[in-house]
């Protein structure tokens, strides 16, 4: 959600450099600016921006964000984003009517802000309002106010507004046509943001929040700037702030929701309300769901958000695009992510084939959309864009992937391999050590990385702490559809832990990207590259249930199965296939005091070292259950 | 020692200080190749320089090389001859040997010659008597000389340097062993304090161990391919040292490969090839180099001034410490390395005020040559510090204690810190992949270590003032494995401050606040540490003492900083792995490699500590 900050930064900063560009002046000869408050059900005013077409040739559509990171500039200034964004340059070829919306209680607009605001199925009066009536009202004022307008109210948003697009789906407007909701916000407890399945993201969380949260007791153009530090190295800093109660006093007590979200350590009612997902009942307009691949912040909400829809609203019109794309680089550059290259530009086909026929059909009645299937899946390794018309695909088989002795990895279980005597030690163990957590990334860096997703994991696989399994070179490709689901056995010294799961894909040792595809400009040993795939963690606590956590029975044999984020991805013939488990991800993820307990209310002696078994004897078969595409 | 490839690389190459001619050898010297033969009947090949103008006698300036004296041939003359260019251009008669048995000279190479004290006969002959035996033939053949004969080289020929000074010839005059190899089991290139140098050696004798049937010009392809870019992977893969032996690598091709797996203690093997026990009474004009950096021969350049200070009473030895890379001090420029600028061409200042004048004074009585005692380049403060005698007079050696918390103090802590030390994931001794050993890792950032489990550090609060350390470090530990043996790497770390300003064009995502730059680092083979020579168990479990030492250093910590100290038990693929478990290593099998608990004892009675040479009144 943090990448969106980036957008507004740009925003702000840019303009002057891009006032004297061709496609800057264009816009602005082409467009006038107007600034509205516009009337909500309830009384509250919200700050509306909105850039109208010159052209009246004919009658043109609404394309709508609504956002809380605010519709800047303001006043007479114009917004860059519409001549430097590559969809929004067609867009306005096409003049279409741009509006901008700060959402209800940020920036300019009136009224109480909520974060994730829950939506209110059955709306009893004019005070019971959500995202999805501001919407409707929003909608409704347009298309009555706005000349020259088509009817037709397309929504979309990246991020936090993709949460405002998929609510706004909600508002069930009649003029409302189409709406992508673009890696969309969509459960910070369990995949978001600042959780997945129940592990606090504390350094992203920290960092977006820190300054998001900002009080603002009157409209504002600017909440100042965030929480800083001389310290350069967020590990170094996240280990040293320690429990997460310091945090709580660092980021100070004037940040209500962060202080809020540590009352709810477990899934509770209040989050569940929080679940964009609850009111994905009945959608009218059109939907197309983007997301990517190796989106740190909001992949699972892109694919479980069209998963909701697609079996809670099944005669919805809704469409699903994930590109091998970090947060919002659909809308960028889109060869290659970190290391990895993807031999053509995944943005670009995505813009050209995908969304801008889509809100030109839905809101323009221009082209069809009979190119664009139910699922446009890009697959890395394979590097090539496929196409289904169900996701995951049918033509999937599960199958279980073993760990047998000898740190290695097989479709064939122990049982079926081996001799009982030799599974008298079917286990491998670790200690892990809060005060030396795994880190997420190599080197030192002052910000989260978003090269983490695709990076080589080779500096993880040297540590003790982390179990490395693998299977023989592949002598066919082997290419994953769908959820990847982790079934592990294990024992902890303790009464908890994390377990966090990484699929690898390990290039040969000879490998090297042919110099005509395009990268990073910089020249890394590819060569036994272990590409980091999919990694999710899981707090071992709610291994039964996110809602009442349990905690373990020191070294007793216990079972944890959790679903990592869908994968869509190609091994080639010749990779092999690497499964990497540790007990942390640091500082991406809060570190477990490794005892049972609330977290959040954890002080730093709390923290204690575990030691963790990972069991594969006939009895207790750690697997993986993998989504292979049927040739 | 196989850096001095990359060095000699450097001189051959165009990138001198100075821009000279490429003919400029051609136009004002005559070549000559011959052979000279020894007292025993082996002729050695040799390569002599003379210079066309007559118009004076002239010094000989030699370097003796198992890396070959070519280019060979009467008509095919090197761009660039003599230890640096002020040197060429000064003219000397240039000679470049090929040693024993190597190239094109004949007889049998023996790895790092031993020094024969008592010789009986015309077949006992060493490196001392082929020099000798080449002086004398050089003043009697070649006309218009001097009578003077000066000795340089680096790293291997830096052996070939010291060994020319027990029992020399009269006419040598002044030597200039440069990072020269001293002790291959105690401090040098093959092992440090009796650990292996696996991956430096194994890519090093896949080139120069390869064995030859008589003198060739060229020794041809590699024992083995070896196309890696990931050094870590490939030593884990190949598992137990055993298996370099394997038919897909050395195959017992290599007779120096073969000796270092046999050797695994220092036996009357490595005692022999000690040369630093011979240098004694030595009068001749000595200009010792070395560098702070450098990966393979730091230990020689310090013992061999050592050696040589404390053996001779009439001695004139002088030791040269810069912020150098192995052999970077005759390079073109040197003013940066690992993101630390020295604010001066450290390369350049060697060779002008130093080894130009060094060998002018003492070769042709020109100038002037007033060196002090020791020329030292201090890191931290980047300045360059003359003593007059190294280390120098004022230094106290003080106890800084391993504290409870990771702490690092003048007072004793408690407690204990403990690790588990597994050999299937070693410590790497660098971060990144890299294809070969790179030379940073002596100076480089080791957060990646700090964050690791296996590692456990000890540092000082935030120094109120400068702290300047000159001299050795000792390591004096008192540890209990659940092994019979385990490796103690001890490493010397210099905390910049959080707010400490970044690089100009720093790469993306550098950040300099917070670095841990290593200063200096050791190994010990822990069942060493009593006697390299009688190896012993760890009783598992009990309480053992650890001493040892680490090379020299000179460096300031500044004011702001913190002096760190790191402990470990694997430094990989640069070591081998230890197995963990008291044994011939080079015959450990994998199954014999096995995880071990180390505890690092810092109590009031088991009081862990690292003596630190602390400078009194060091002047800025």
């Amino acid at each position: 959600m943090q990448k969106i900050l980036l957008y507004v930064f740009i925003n702000f900063l840019v303009p002057a450099l891009y006032a004297q560009n061709a496609d800057s002046s264009w816009f602005i000869n082409n467009y006038i600016k107007i600034e509205k408050m516009i009337p909500m059900r309830d009384g509250i005013k919200l700050f509306t921006s909105i850039y109208l077409p010159k052209d009246r040739s004919e009658k043109h559509p609404i394309l709508l964000e609504r956002t809380p990171y605010s519709c800047s500039p303001y006043g007479e200034e114009f917004d860059s984003y519409y001549w430097t964004t590559n969809t929004y340059k067609e867009y306005s070829r096409e003049h279409y009517i741009f509006v901008q919306q700060d959402v209800r209680g940020r920036y300019m607009s009136d009224g109480v802000y909520e974060d994730v605001r829950p939506y209110i199925k059955e709306k009893k009066n004019n005070q019971d309002i959500d995202e999805a009536s501001d919407s409707y009202d929003t909608i409704d004022w347009l298309v009555k106010n706005i000349q020259n307008n088509n009817g037709n109210v397309g929504v979309r948003g990246t991020s936090y507004p993709g949460f405002y697009a998929t609510e706004a789906a909600l508002s069930g407007h009649p003029a409302l046509k189409a709406v992508s909701p673009q890696a969309p916000v969509t459960d910070w407890f369990i995949g978001d943001d600042f959780h997945h399945k129940g592990v606090f993201f504390a350094m992203d969380g920290f960092s977006f929040y820190s300054n998001f949260g900002k009080p603002r007791p009157v409209p504002t153009k600017d909440y100042g700037g965030g929480f800083t530090t001389p310290i350069k190295d967020n590990y170094k800093f996240f280990l040293e702030a320690g429990a997460l109660k310091n945090l709580a006093t660092m980021i100070g007590d004037s940040i209500k929701f962060w202080h809020e979200m540590y009352k709810h350590p477990n899934y509770d009612s209040w989050w569940k309300a929080r679940n964009a997902r609850v009111g994905l009942y009945n959608i009218k307009p059109a939907m197309l769901w983007v997301g990517g691949l190796f989106d740190a912040e909001d992949c699972w909400g892109a694919w479980n958000s069209y998963k909701a829809a697609e079996s809670q609203s099944p005669q919805s019109n809704s469409k699903i695009v994930m590109g091998p794309w970090y947060h919002g680089q659909w809308s960028r550059e889109g060869s290659f992510l970190g290391n990895i290259r993807f031999e053509s530009n995944t943005s670009e086909y995505y813009q050209q084939n995908i969304e801008i026929p889509f809100f030109n059909y839905y809101l323009k009645n221009k082209g069809t959309v009979s190119g664009i299937p139910e699922a446009s899946i890009f697959f890395p390794g394979e590097n090539k864009w496929k196409q289904f018309s169900k996701w995951p695909p049918d033509n999937v088989d599960y199958k279980n992937l073993y760990i047998i002795p000898g740190n290695k990895l097989s479709f064939d279980s122990v049982s079926s391999t081996l001799k009982k005597t030799d599974l008298q030690n079917g286990y491998l163990e670790y200690i892990s050590d809060p005060a030396h957590p795994v880190p997420y990334t190599e080197d030192v860096h002052d910000k989260r990385t978003r090269e983490y997703m695709t990076d080589d994991q080779r500096f993880a696989s040297r540590r003790p702490d982390v179990l490395t399994f693998e299977m023989d070179e592949l002598n066919e490709d082997i290419t994953l559809a769908g959820p990847v689901i982790a079934d592990l056995v294990t024992s902890i010294s303790t009464t908890d832990a994390d377990f966090a799961v990484k699929i690898i894909d390990v290039f040969p040792d000879n490998f090297e990207y042919p110099a005509n595809i395009k990268g990073n400009g910089k020249s890394y040993p590819m060569g036994g590259y272990q590409m980091l795939v999919r990694g999710e963690i899981m707090r071992g606590k709610f291994r039964n249930s996110f809602e009442n956590p349990e905690p373990f029975v020191q070294n007793k044999i216990t079972h944890i199965k959790f679903e990592l984020p869908d994968v869509a991805h190609t091994f080639k013939k010749g990779h092999r296939i690497m499964i990497q488990i540790q007990s942390s991800w640091f500082p991406l993820a809060d570190r477990n005091p490794q005892q049972f307990i609330d977290i959040y209310k954890a002080s730093n002696s709390d923290f204690q070292k575990s030691i963790i078994r990972i069991y594969y004897d006939v009895n207790n078969q750690t697997k993986f259950i993998l989504p292979i595409i049927k040739n | 020692m196989n850096k001095i490839i990359f060095a000699f690389a450097i001189l051959c190459s165009g990138g001198l200080k100075a821009q000279t001619k490429s003919n400029f050898v051609k136009e004002n010297f005559t070549k000559i190749d011959t052979t000279i033969s020894m007292r025993d009947g082996i002729r050695l090949y040799t390569v002599i320089y003379v210079p066309n103008d007559n118009a004076e006698k002239y010094p000989f300036l030699m370097e003796r090389t198992p890396y070959s004296a070519g280019p060979y041939g009467d008509s095919n003359y090197s761009n660039r001859i003599g230890p640096d260019t002020n040197l060429m251009k000064e003219k000397y008669i240039f000679v470049y040997q090929d040693v024993r048995g190597r190239y094109m000279s004949e007889g049998t190479n023996l790895e790092v010659t031993p020094y024969i004290s008592n010789k009986n006969s015309k077949k006992d002959v060493d490196e001392s008597s082929d020099t000798y035996d080449t002086v004398d033939w050089l003043l009697k053949n070649i006309k218009n000389n001097n009578g003077r004969v000066g000795l340089y080289g680096i790293s291997y020929p830096g052996f070939y340097a010291s060994a020319s000074l027990p029992a020399a010839h009269p006419a040598i005059k002044a030597v200039s062993p440069q990072a020269p190899v001293s002790d291959e089991f105690l401090g040098d290139d093959v092992n440090h304090n009796g650990a292996f140098f696996l991956m430096d050696n194994f890519n090093f004798m896949n080139y120069f161990g390869k064995p030859r049937t008589g003198p060739v010009k060229d020794y041809g392809s590699q024992i083995f391919d070896l196309n890696t870019k990931d050094m870590y992977s490939f030593f884990l893969n190949l598992g137990p040292v055993k298996n370099s032996q394997s038919e897909k690598y050395f195959n017992n091709q290599s007779y120096i490969w073969d000796e270092y797996l046999k050797h695994d203690s220092y036996d009357a093997y490595w005692k022999a090839r000690n040369i630093r026990k011979h240098l004694k009474d030595i009068s001749i004009p000595t200009l010792v180099v070395g560098g702070w950096f450098d990966a393979e021969d730091l230990f020689g350049a310090l013992e061999t001034y050592h050696a040589i200070e404390s053996q001779s009473k009439n001695n004139n030895n002088m030791l040269v410490m810069g912020p150098w890379t192995h052999g970077s001090w005759a390079g073109a420029d040197w003013s940066k390395f690992a993101y630390q600028e020295f604010g001066s061409n450290t390369s350049n200042y060697f060779q002008d005020s130093l080894q130009t004048l060094f060998f002018n004074y003492y070769l042709k009585d020109k100038g002037n040559f007033n060196a002090t005692e020791a020329t030292v380049f201090e890191t931290g403060s980047n300045e360059w510090k003359k003593y007059t005698s190294w280390p120098p007079q004022d230094v106290i050696y003080t106890d800084y204690y391993l504290n409870n918390n990771n702490g690092l103090s003048l007072k004793k802590g408690s407690g204990y810190d403990e690790y588990l030390s597994d050999p299937s994931k070693p410590v790497p001794y660098t971060n990144g992949i890299f294809g070969r050993r790179n030379n940073e890792y002596m100076a480089e950032d080791q957060r990646f270590a700090s964050i690791r489990p296996d590692v456990v550090l000890f540092e000082t609060d935030v120094l109120s003032e400068d702290i300047t350390l000159s001299g050795k470090i000792i390591a004096d530990l008192l540890v209990s494995i659940t092994g019979t043996d385990a490796d103690f790497i001890v490493k010397l770390i210099d905390v910049l401050p959080d707010n400490e300003p970044n690089i100009k064009n720093a790469p993306k995502g550098f950040q300099m606040a917070g670095t841990q730059r290593l200063v200096r680092a050791e190994v010990i083979r822990g069942k060493f540490r009593n006697s390299f020579e009688k190896s012993e168990a760890f009783i598992p479990d009990q309480i053992t003492k650890v001493k040892f030492n680490l090379n020299d250093v000179a460096h300031k910590f500044k004011k702001g900083h913190r002096i760190m100290i790191q402990i470990q038990s694997s430094w990989f693929p640069l070591v081998d792995r230890n197995p963990q478990k008291f044994m011939h290593i080079p015959e450990a099998n994998e199954s014999d490699f096995q995880k071990a608990m180390i505890r690092i004892y810092h109590d009031a009675e088991n009081a862990s500590k690292i003596v630190l040479p602390i400078l009194q009144n060091a002047v800025n």
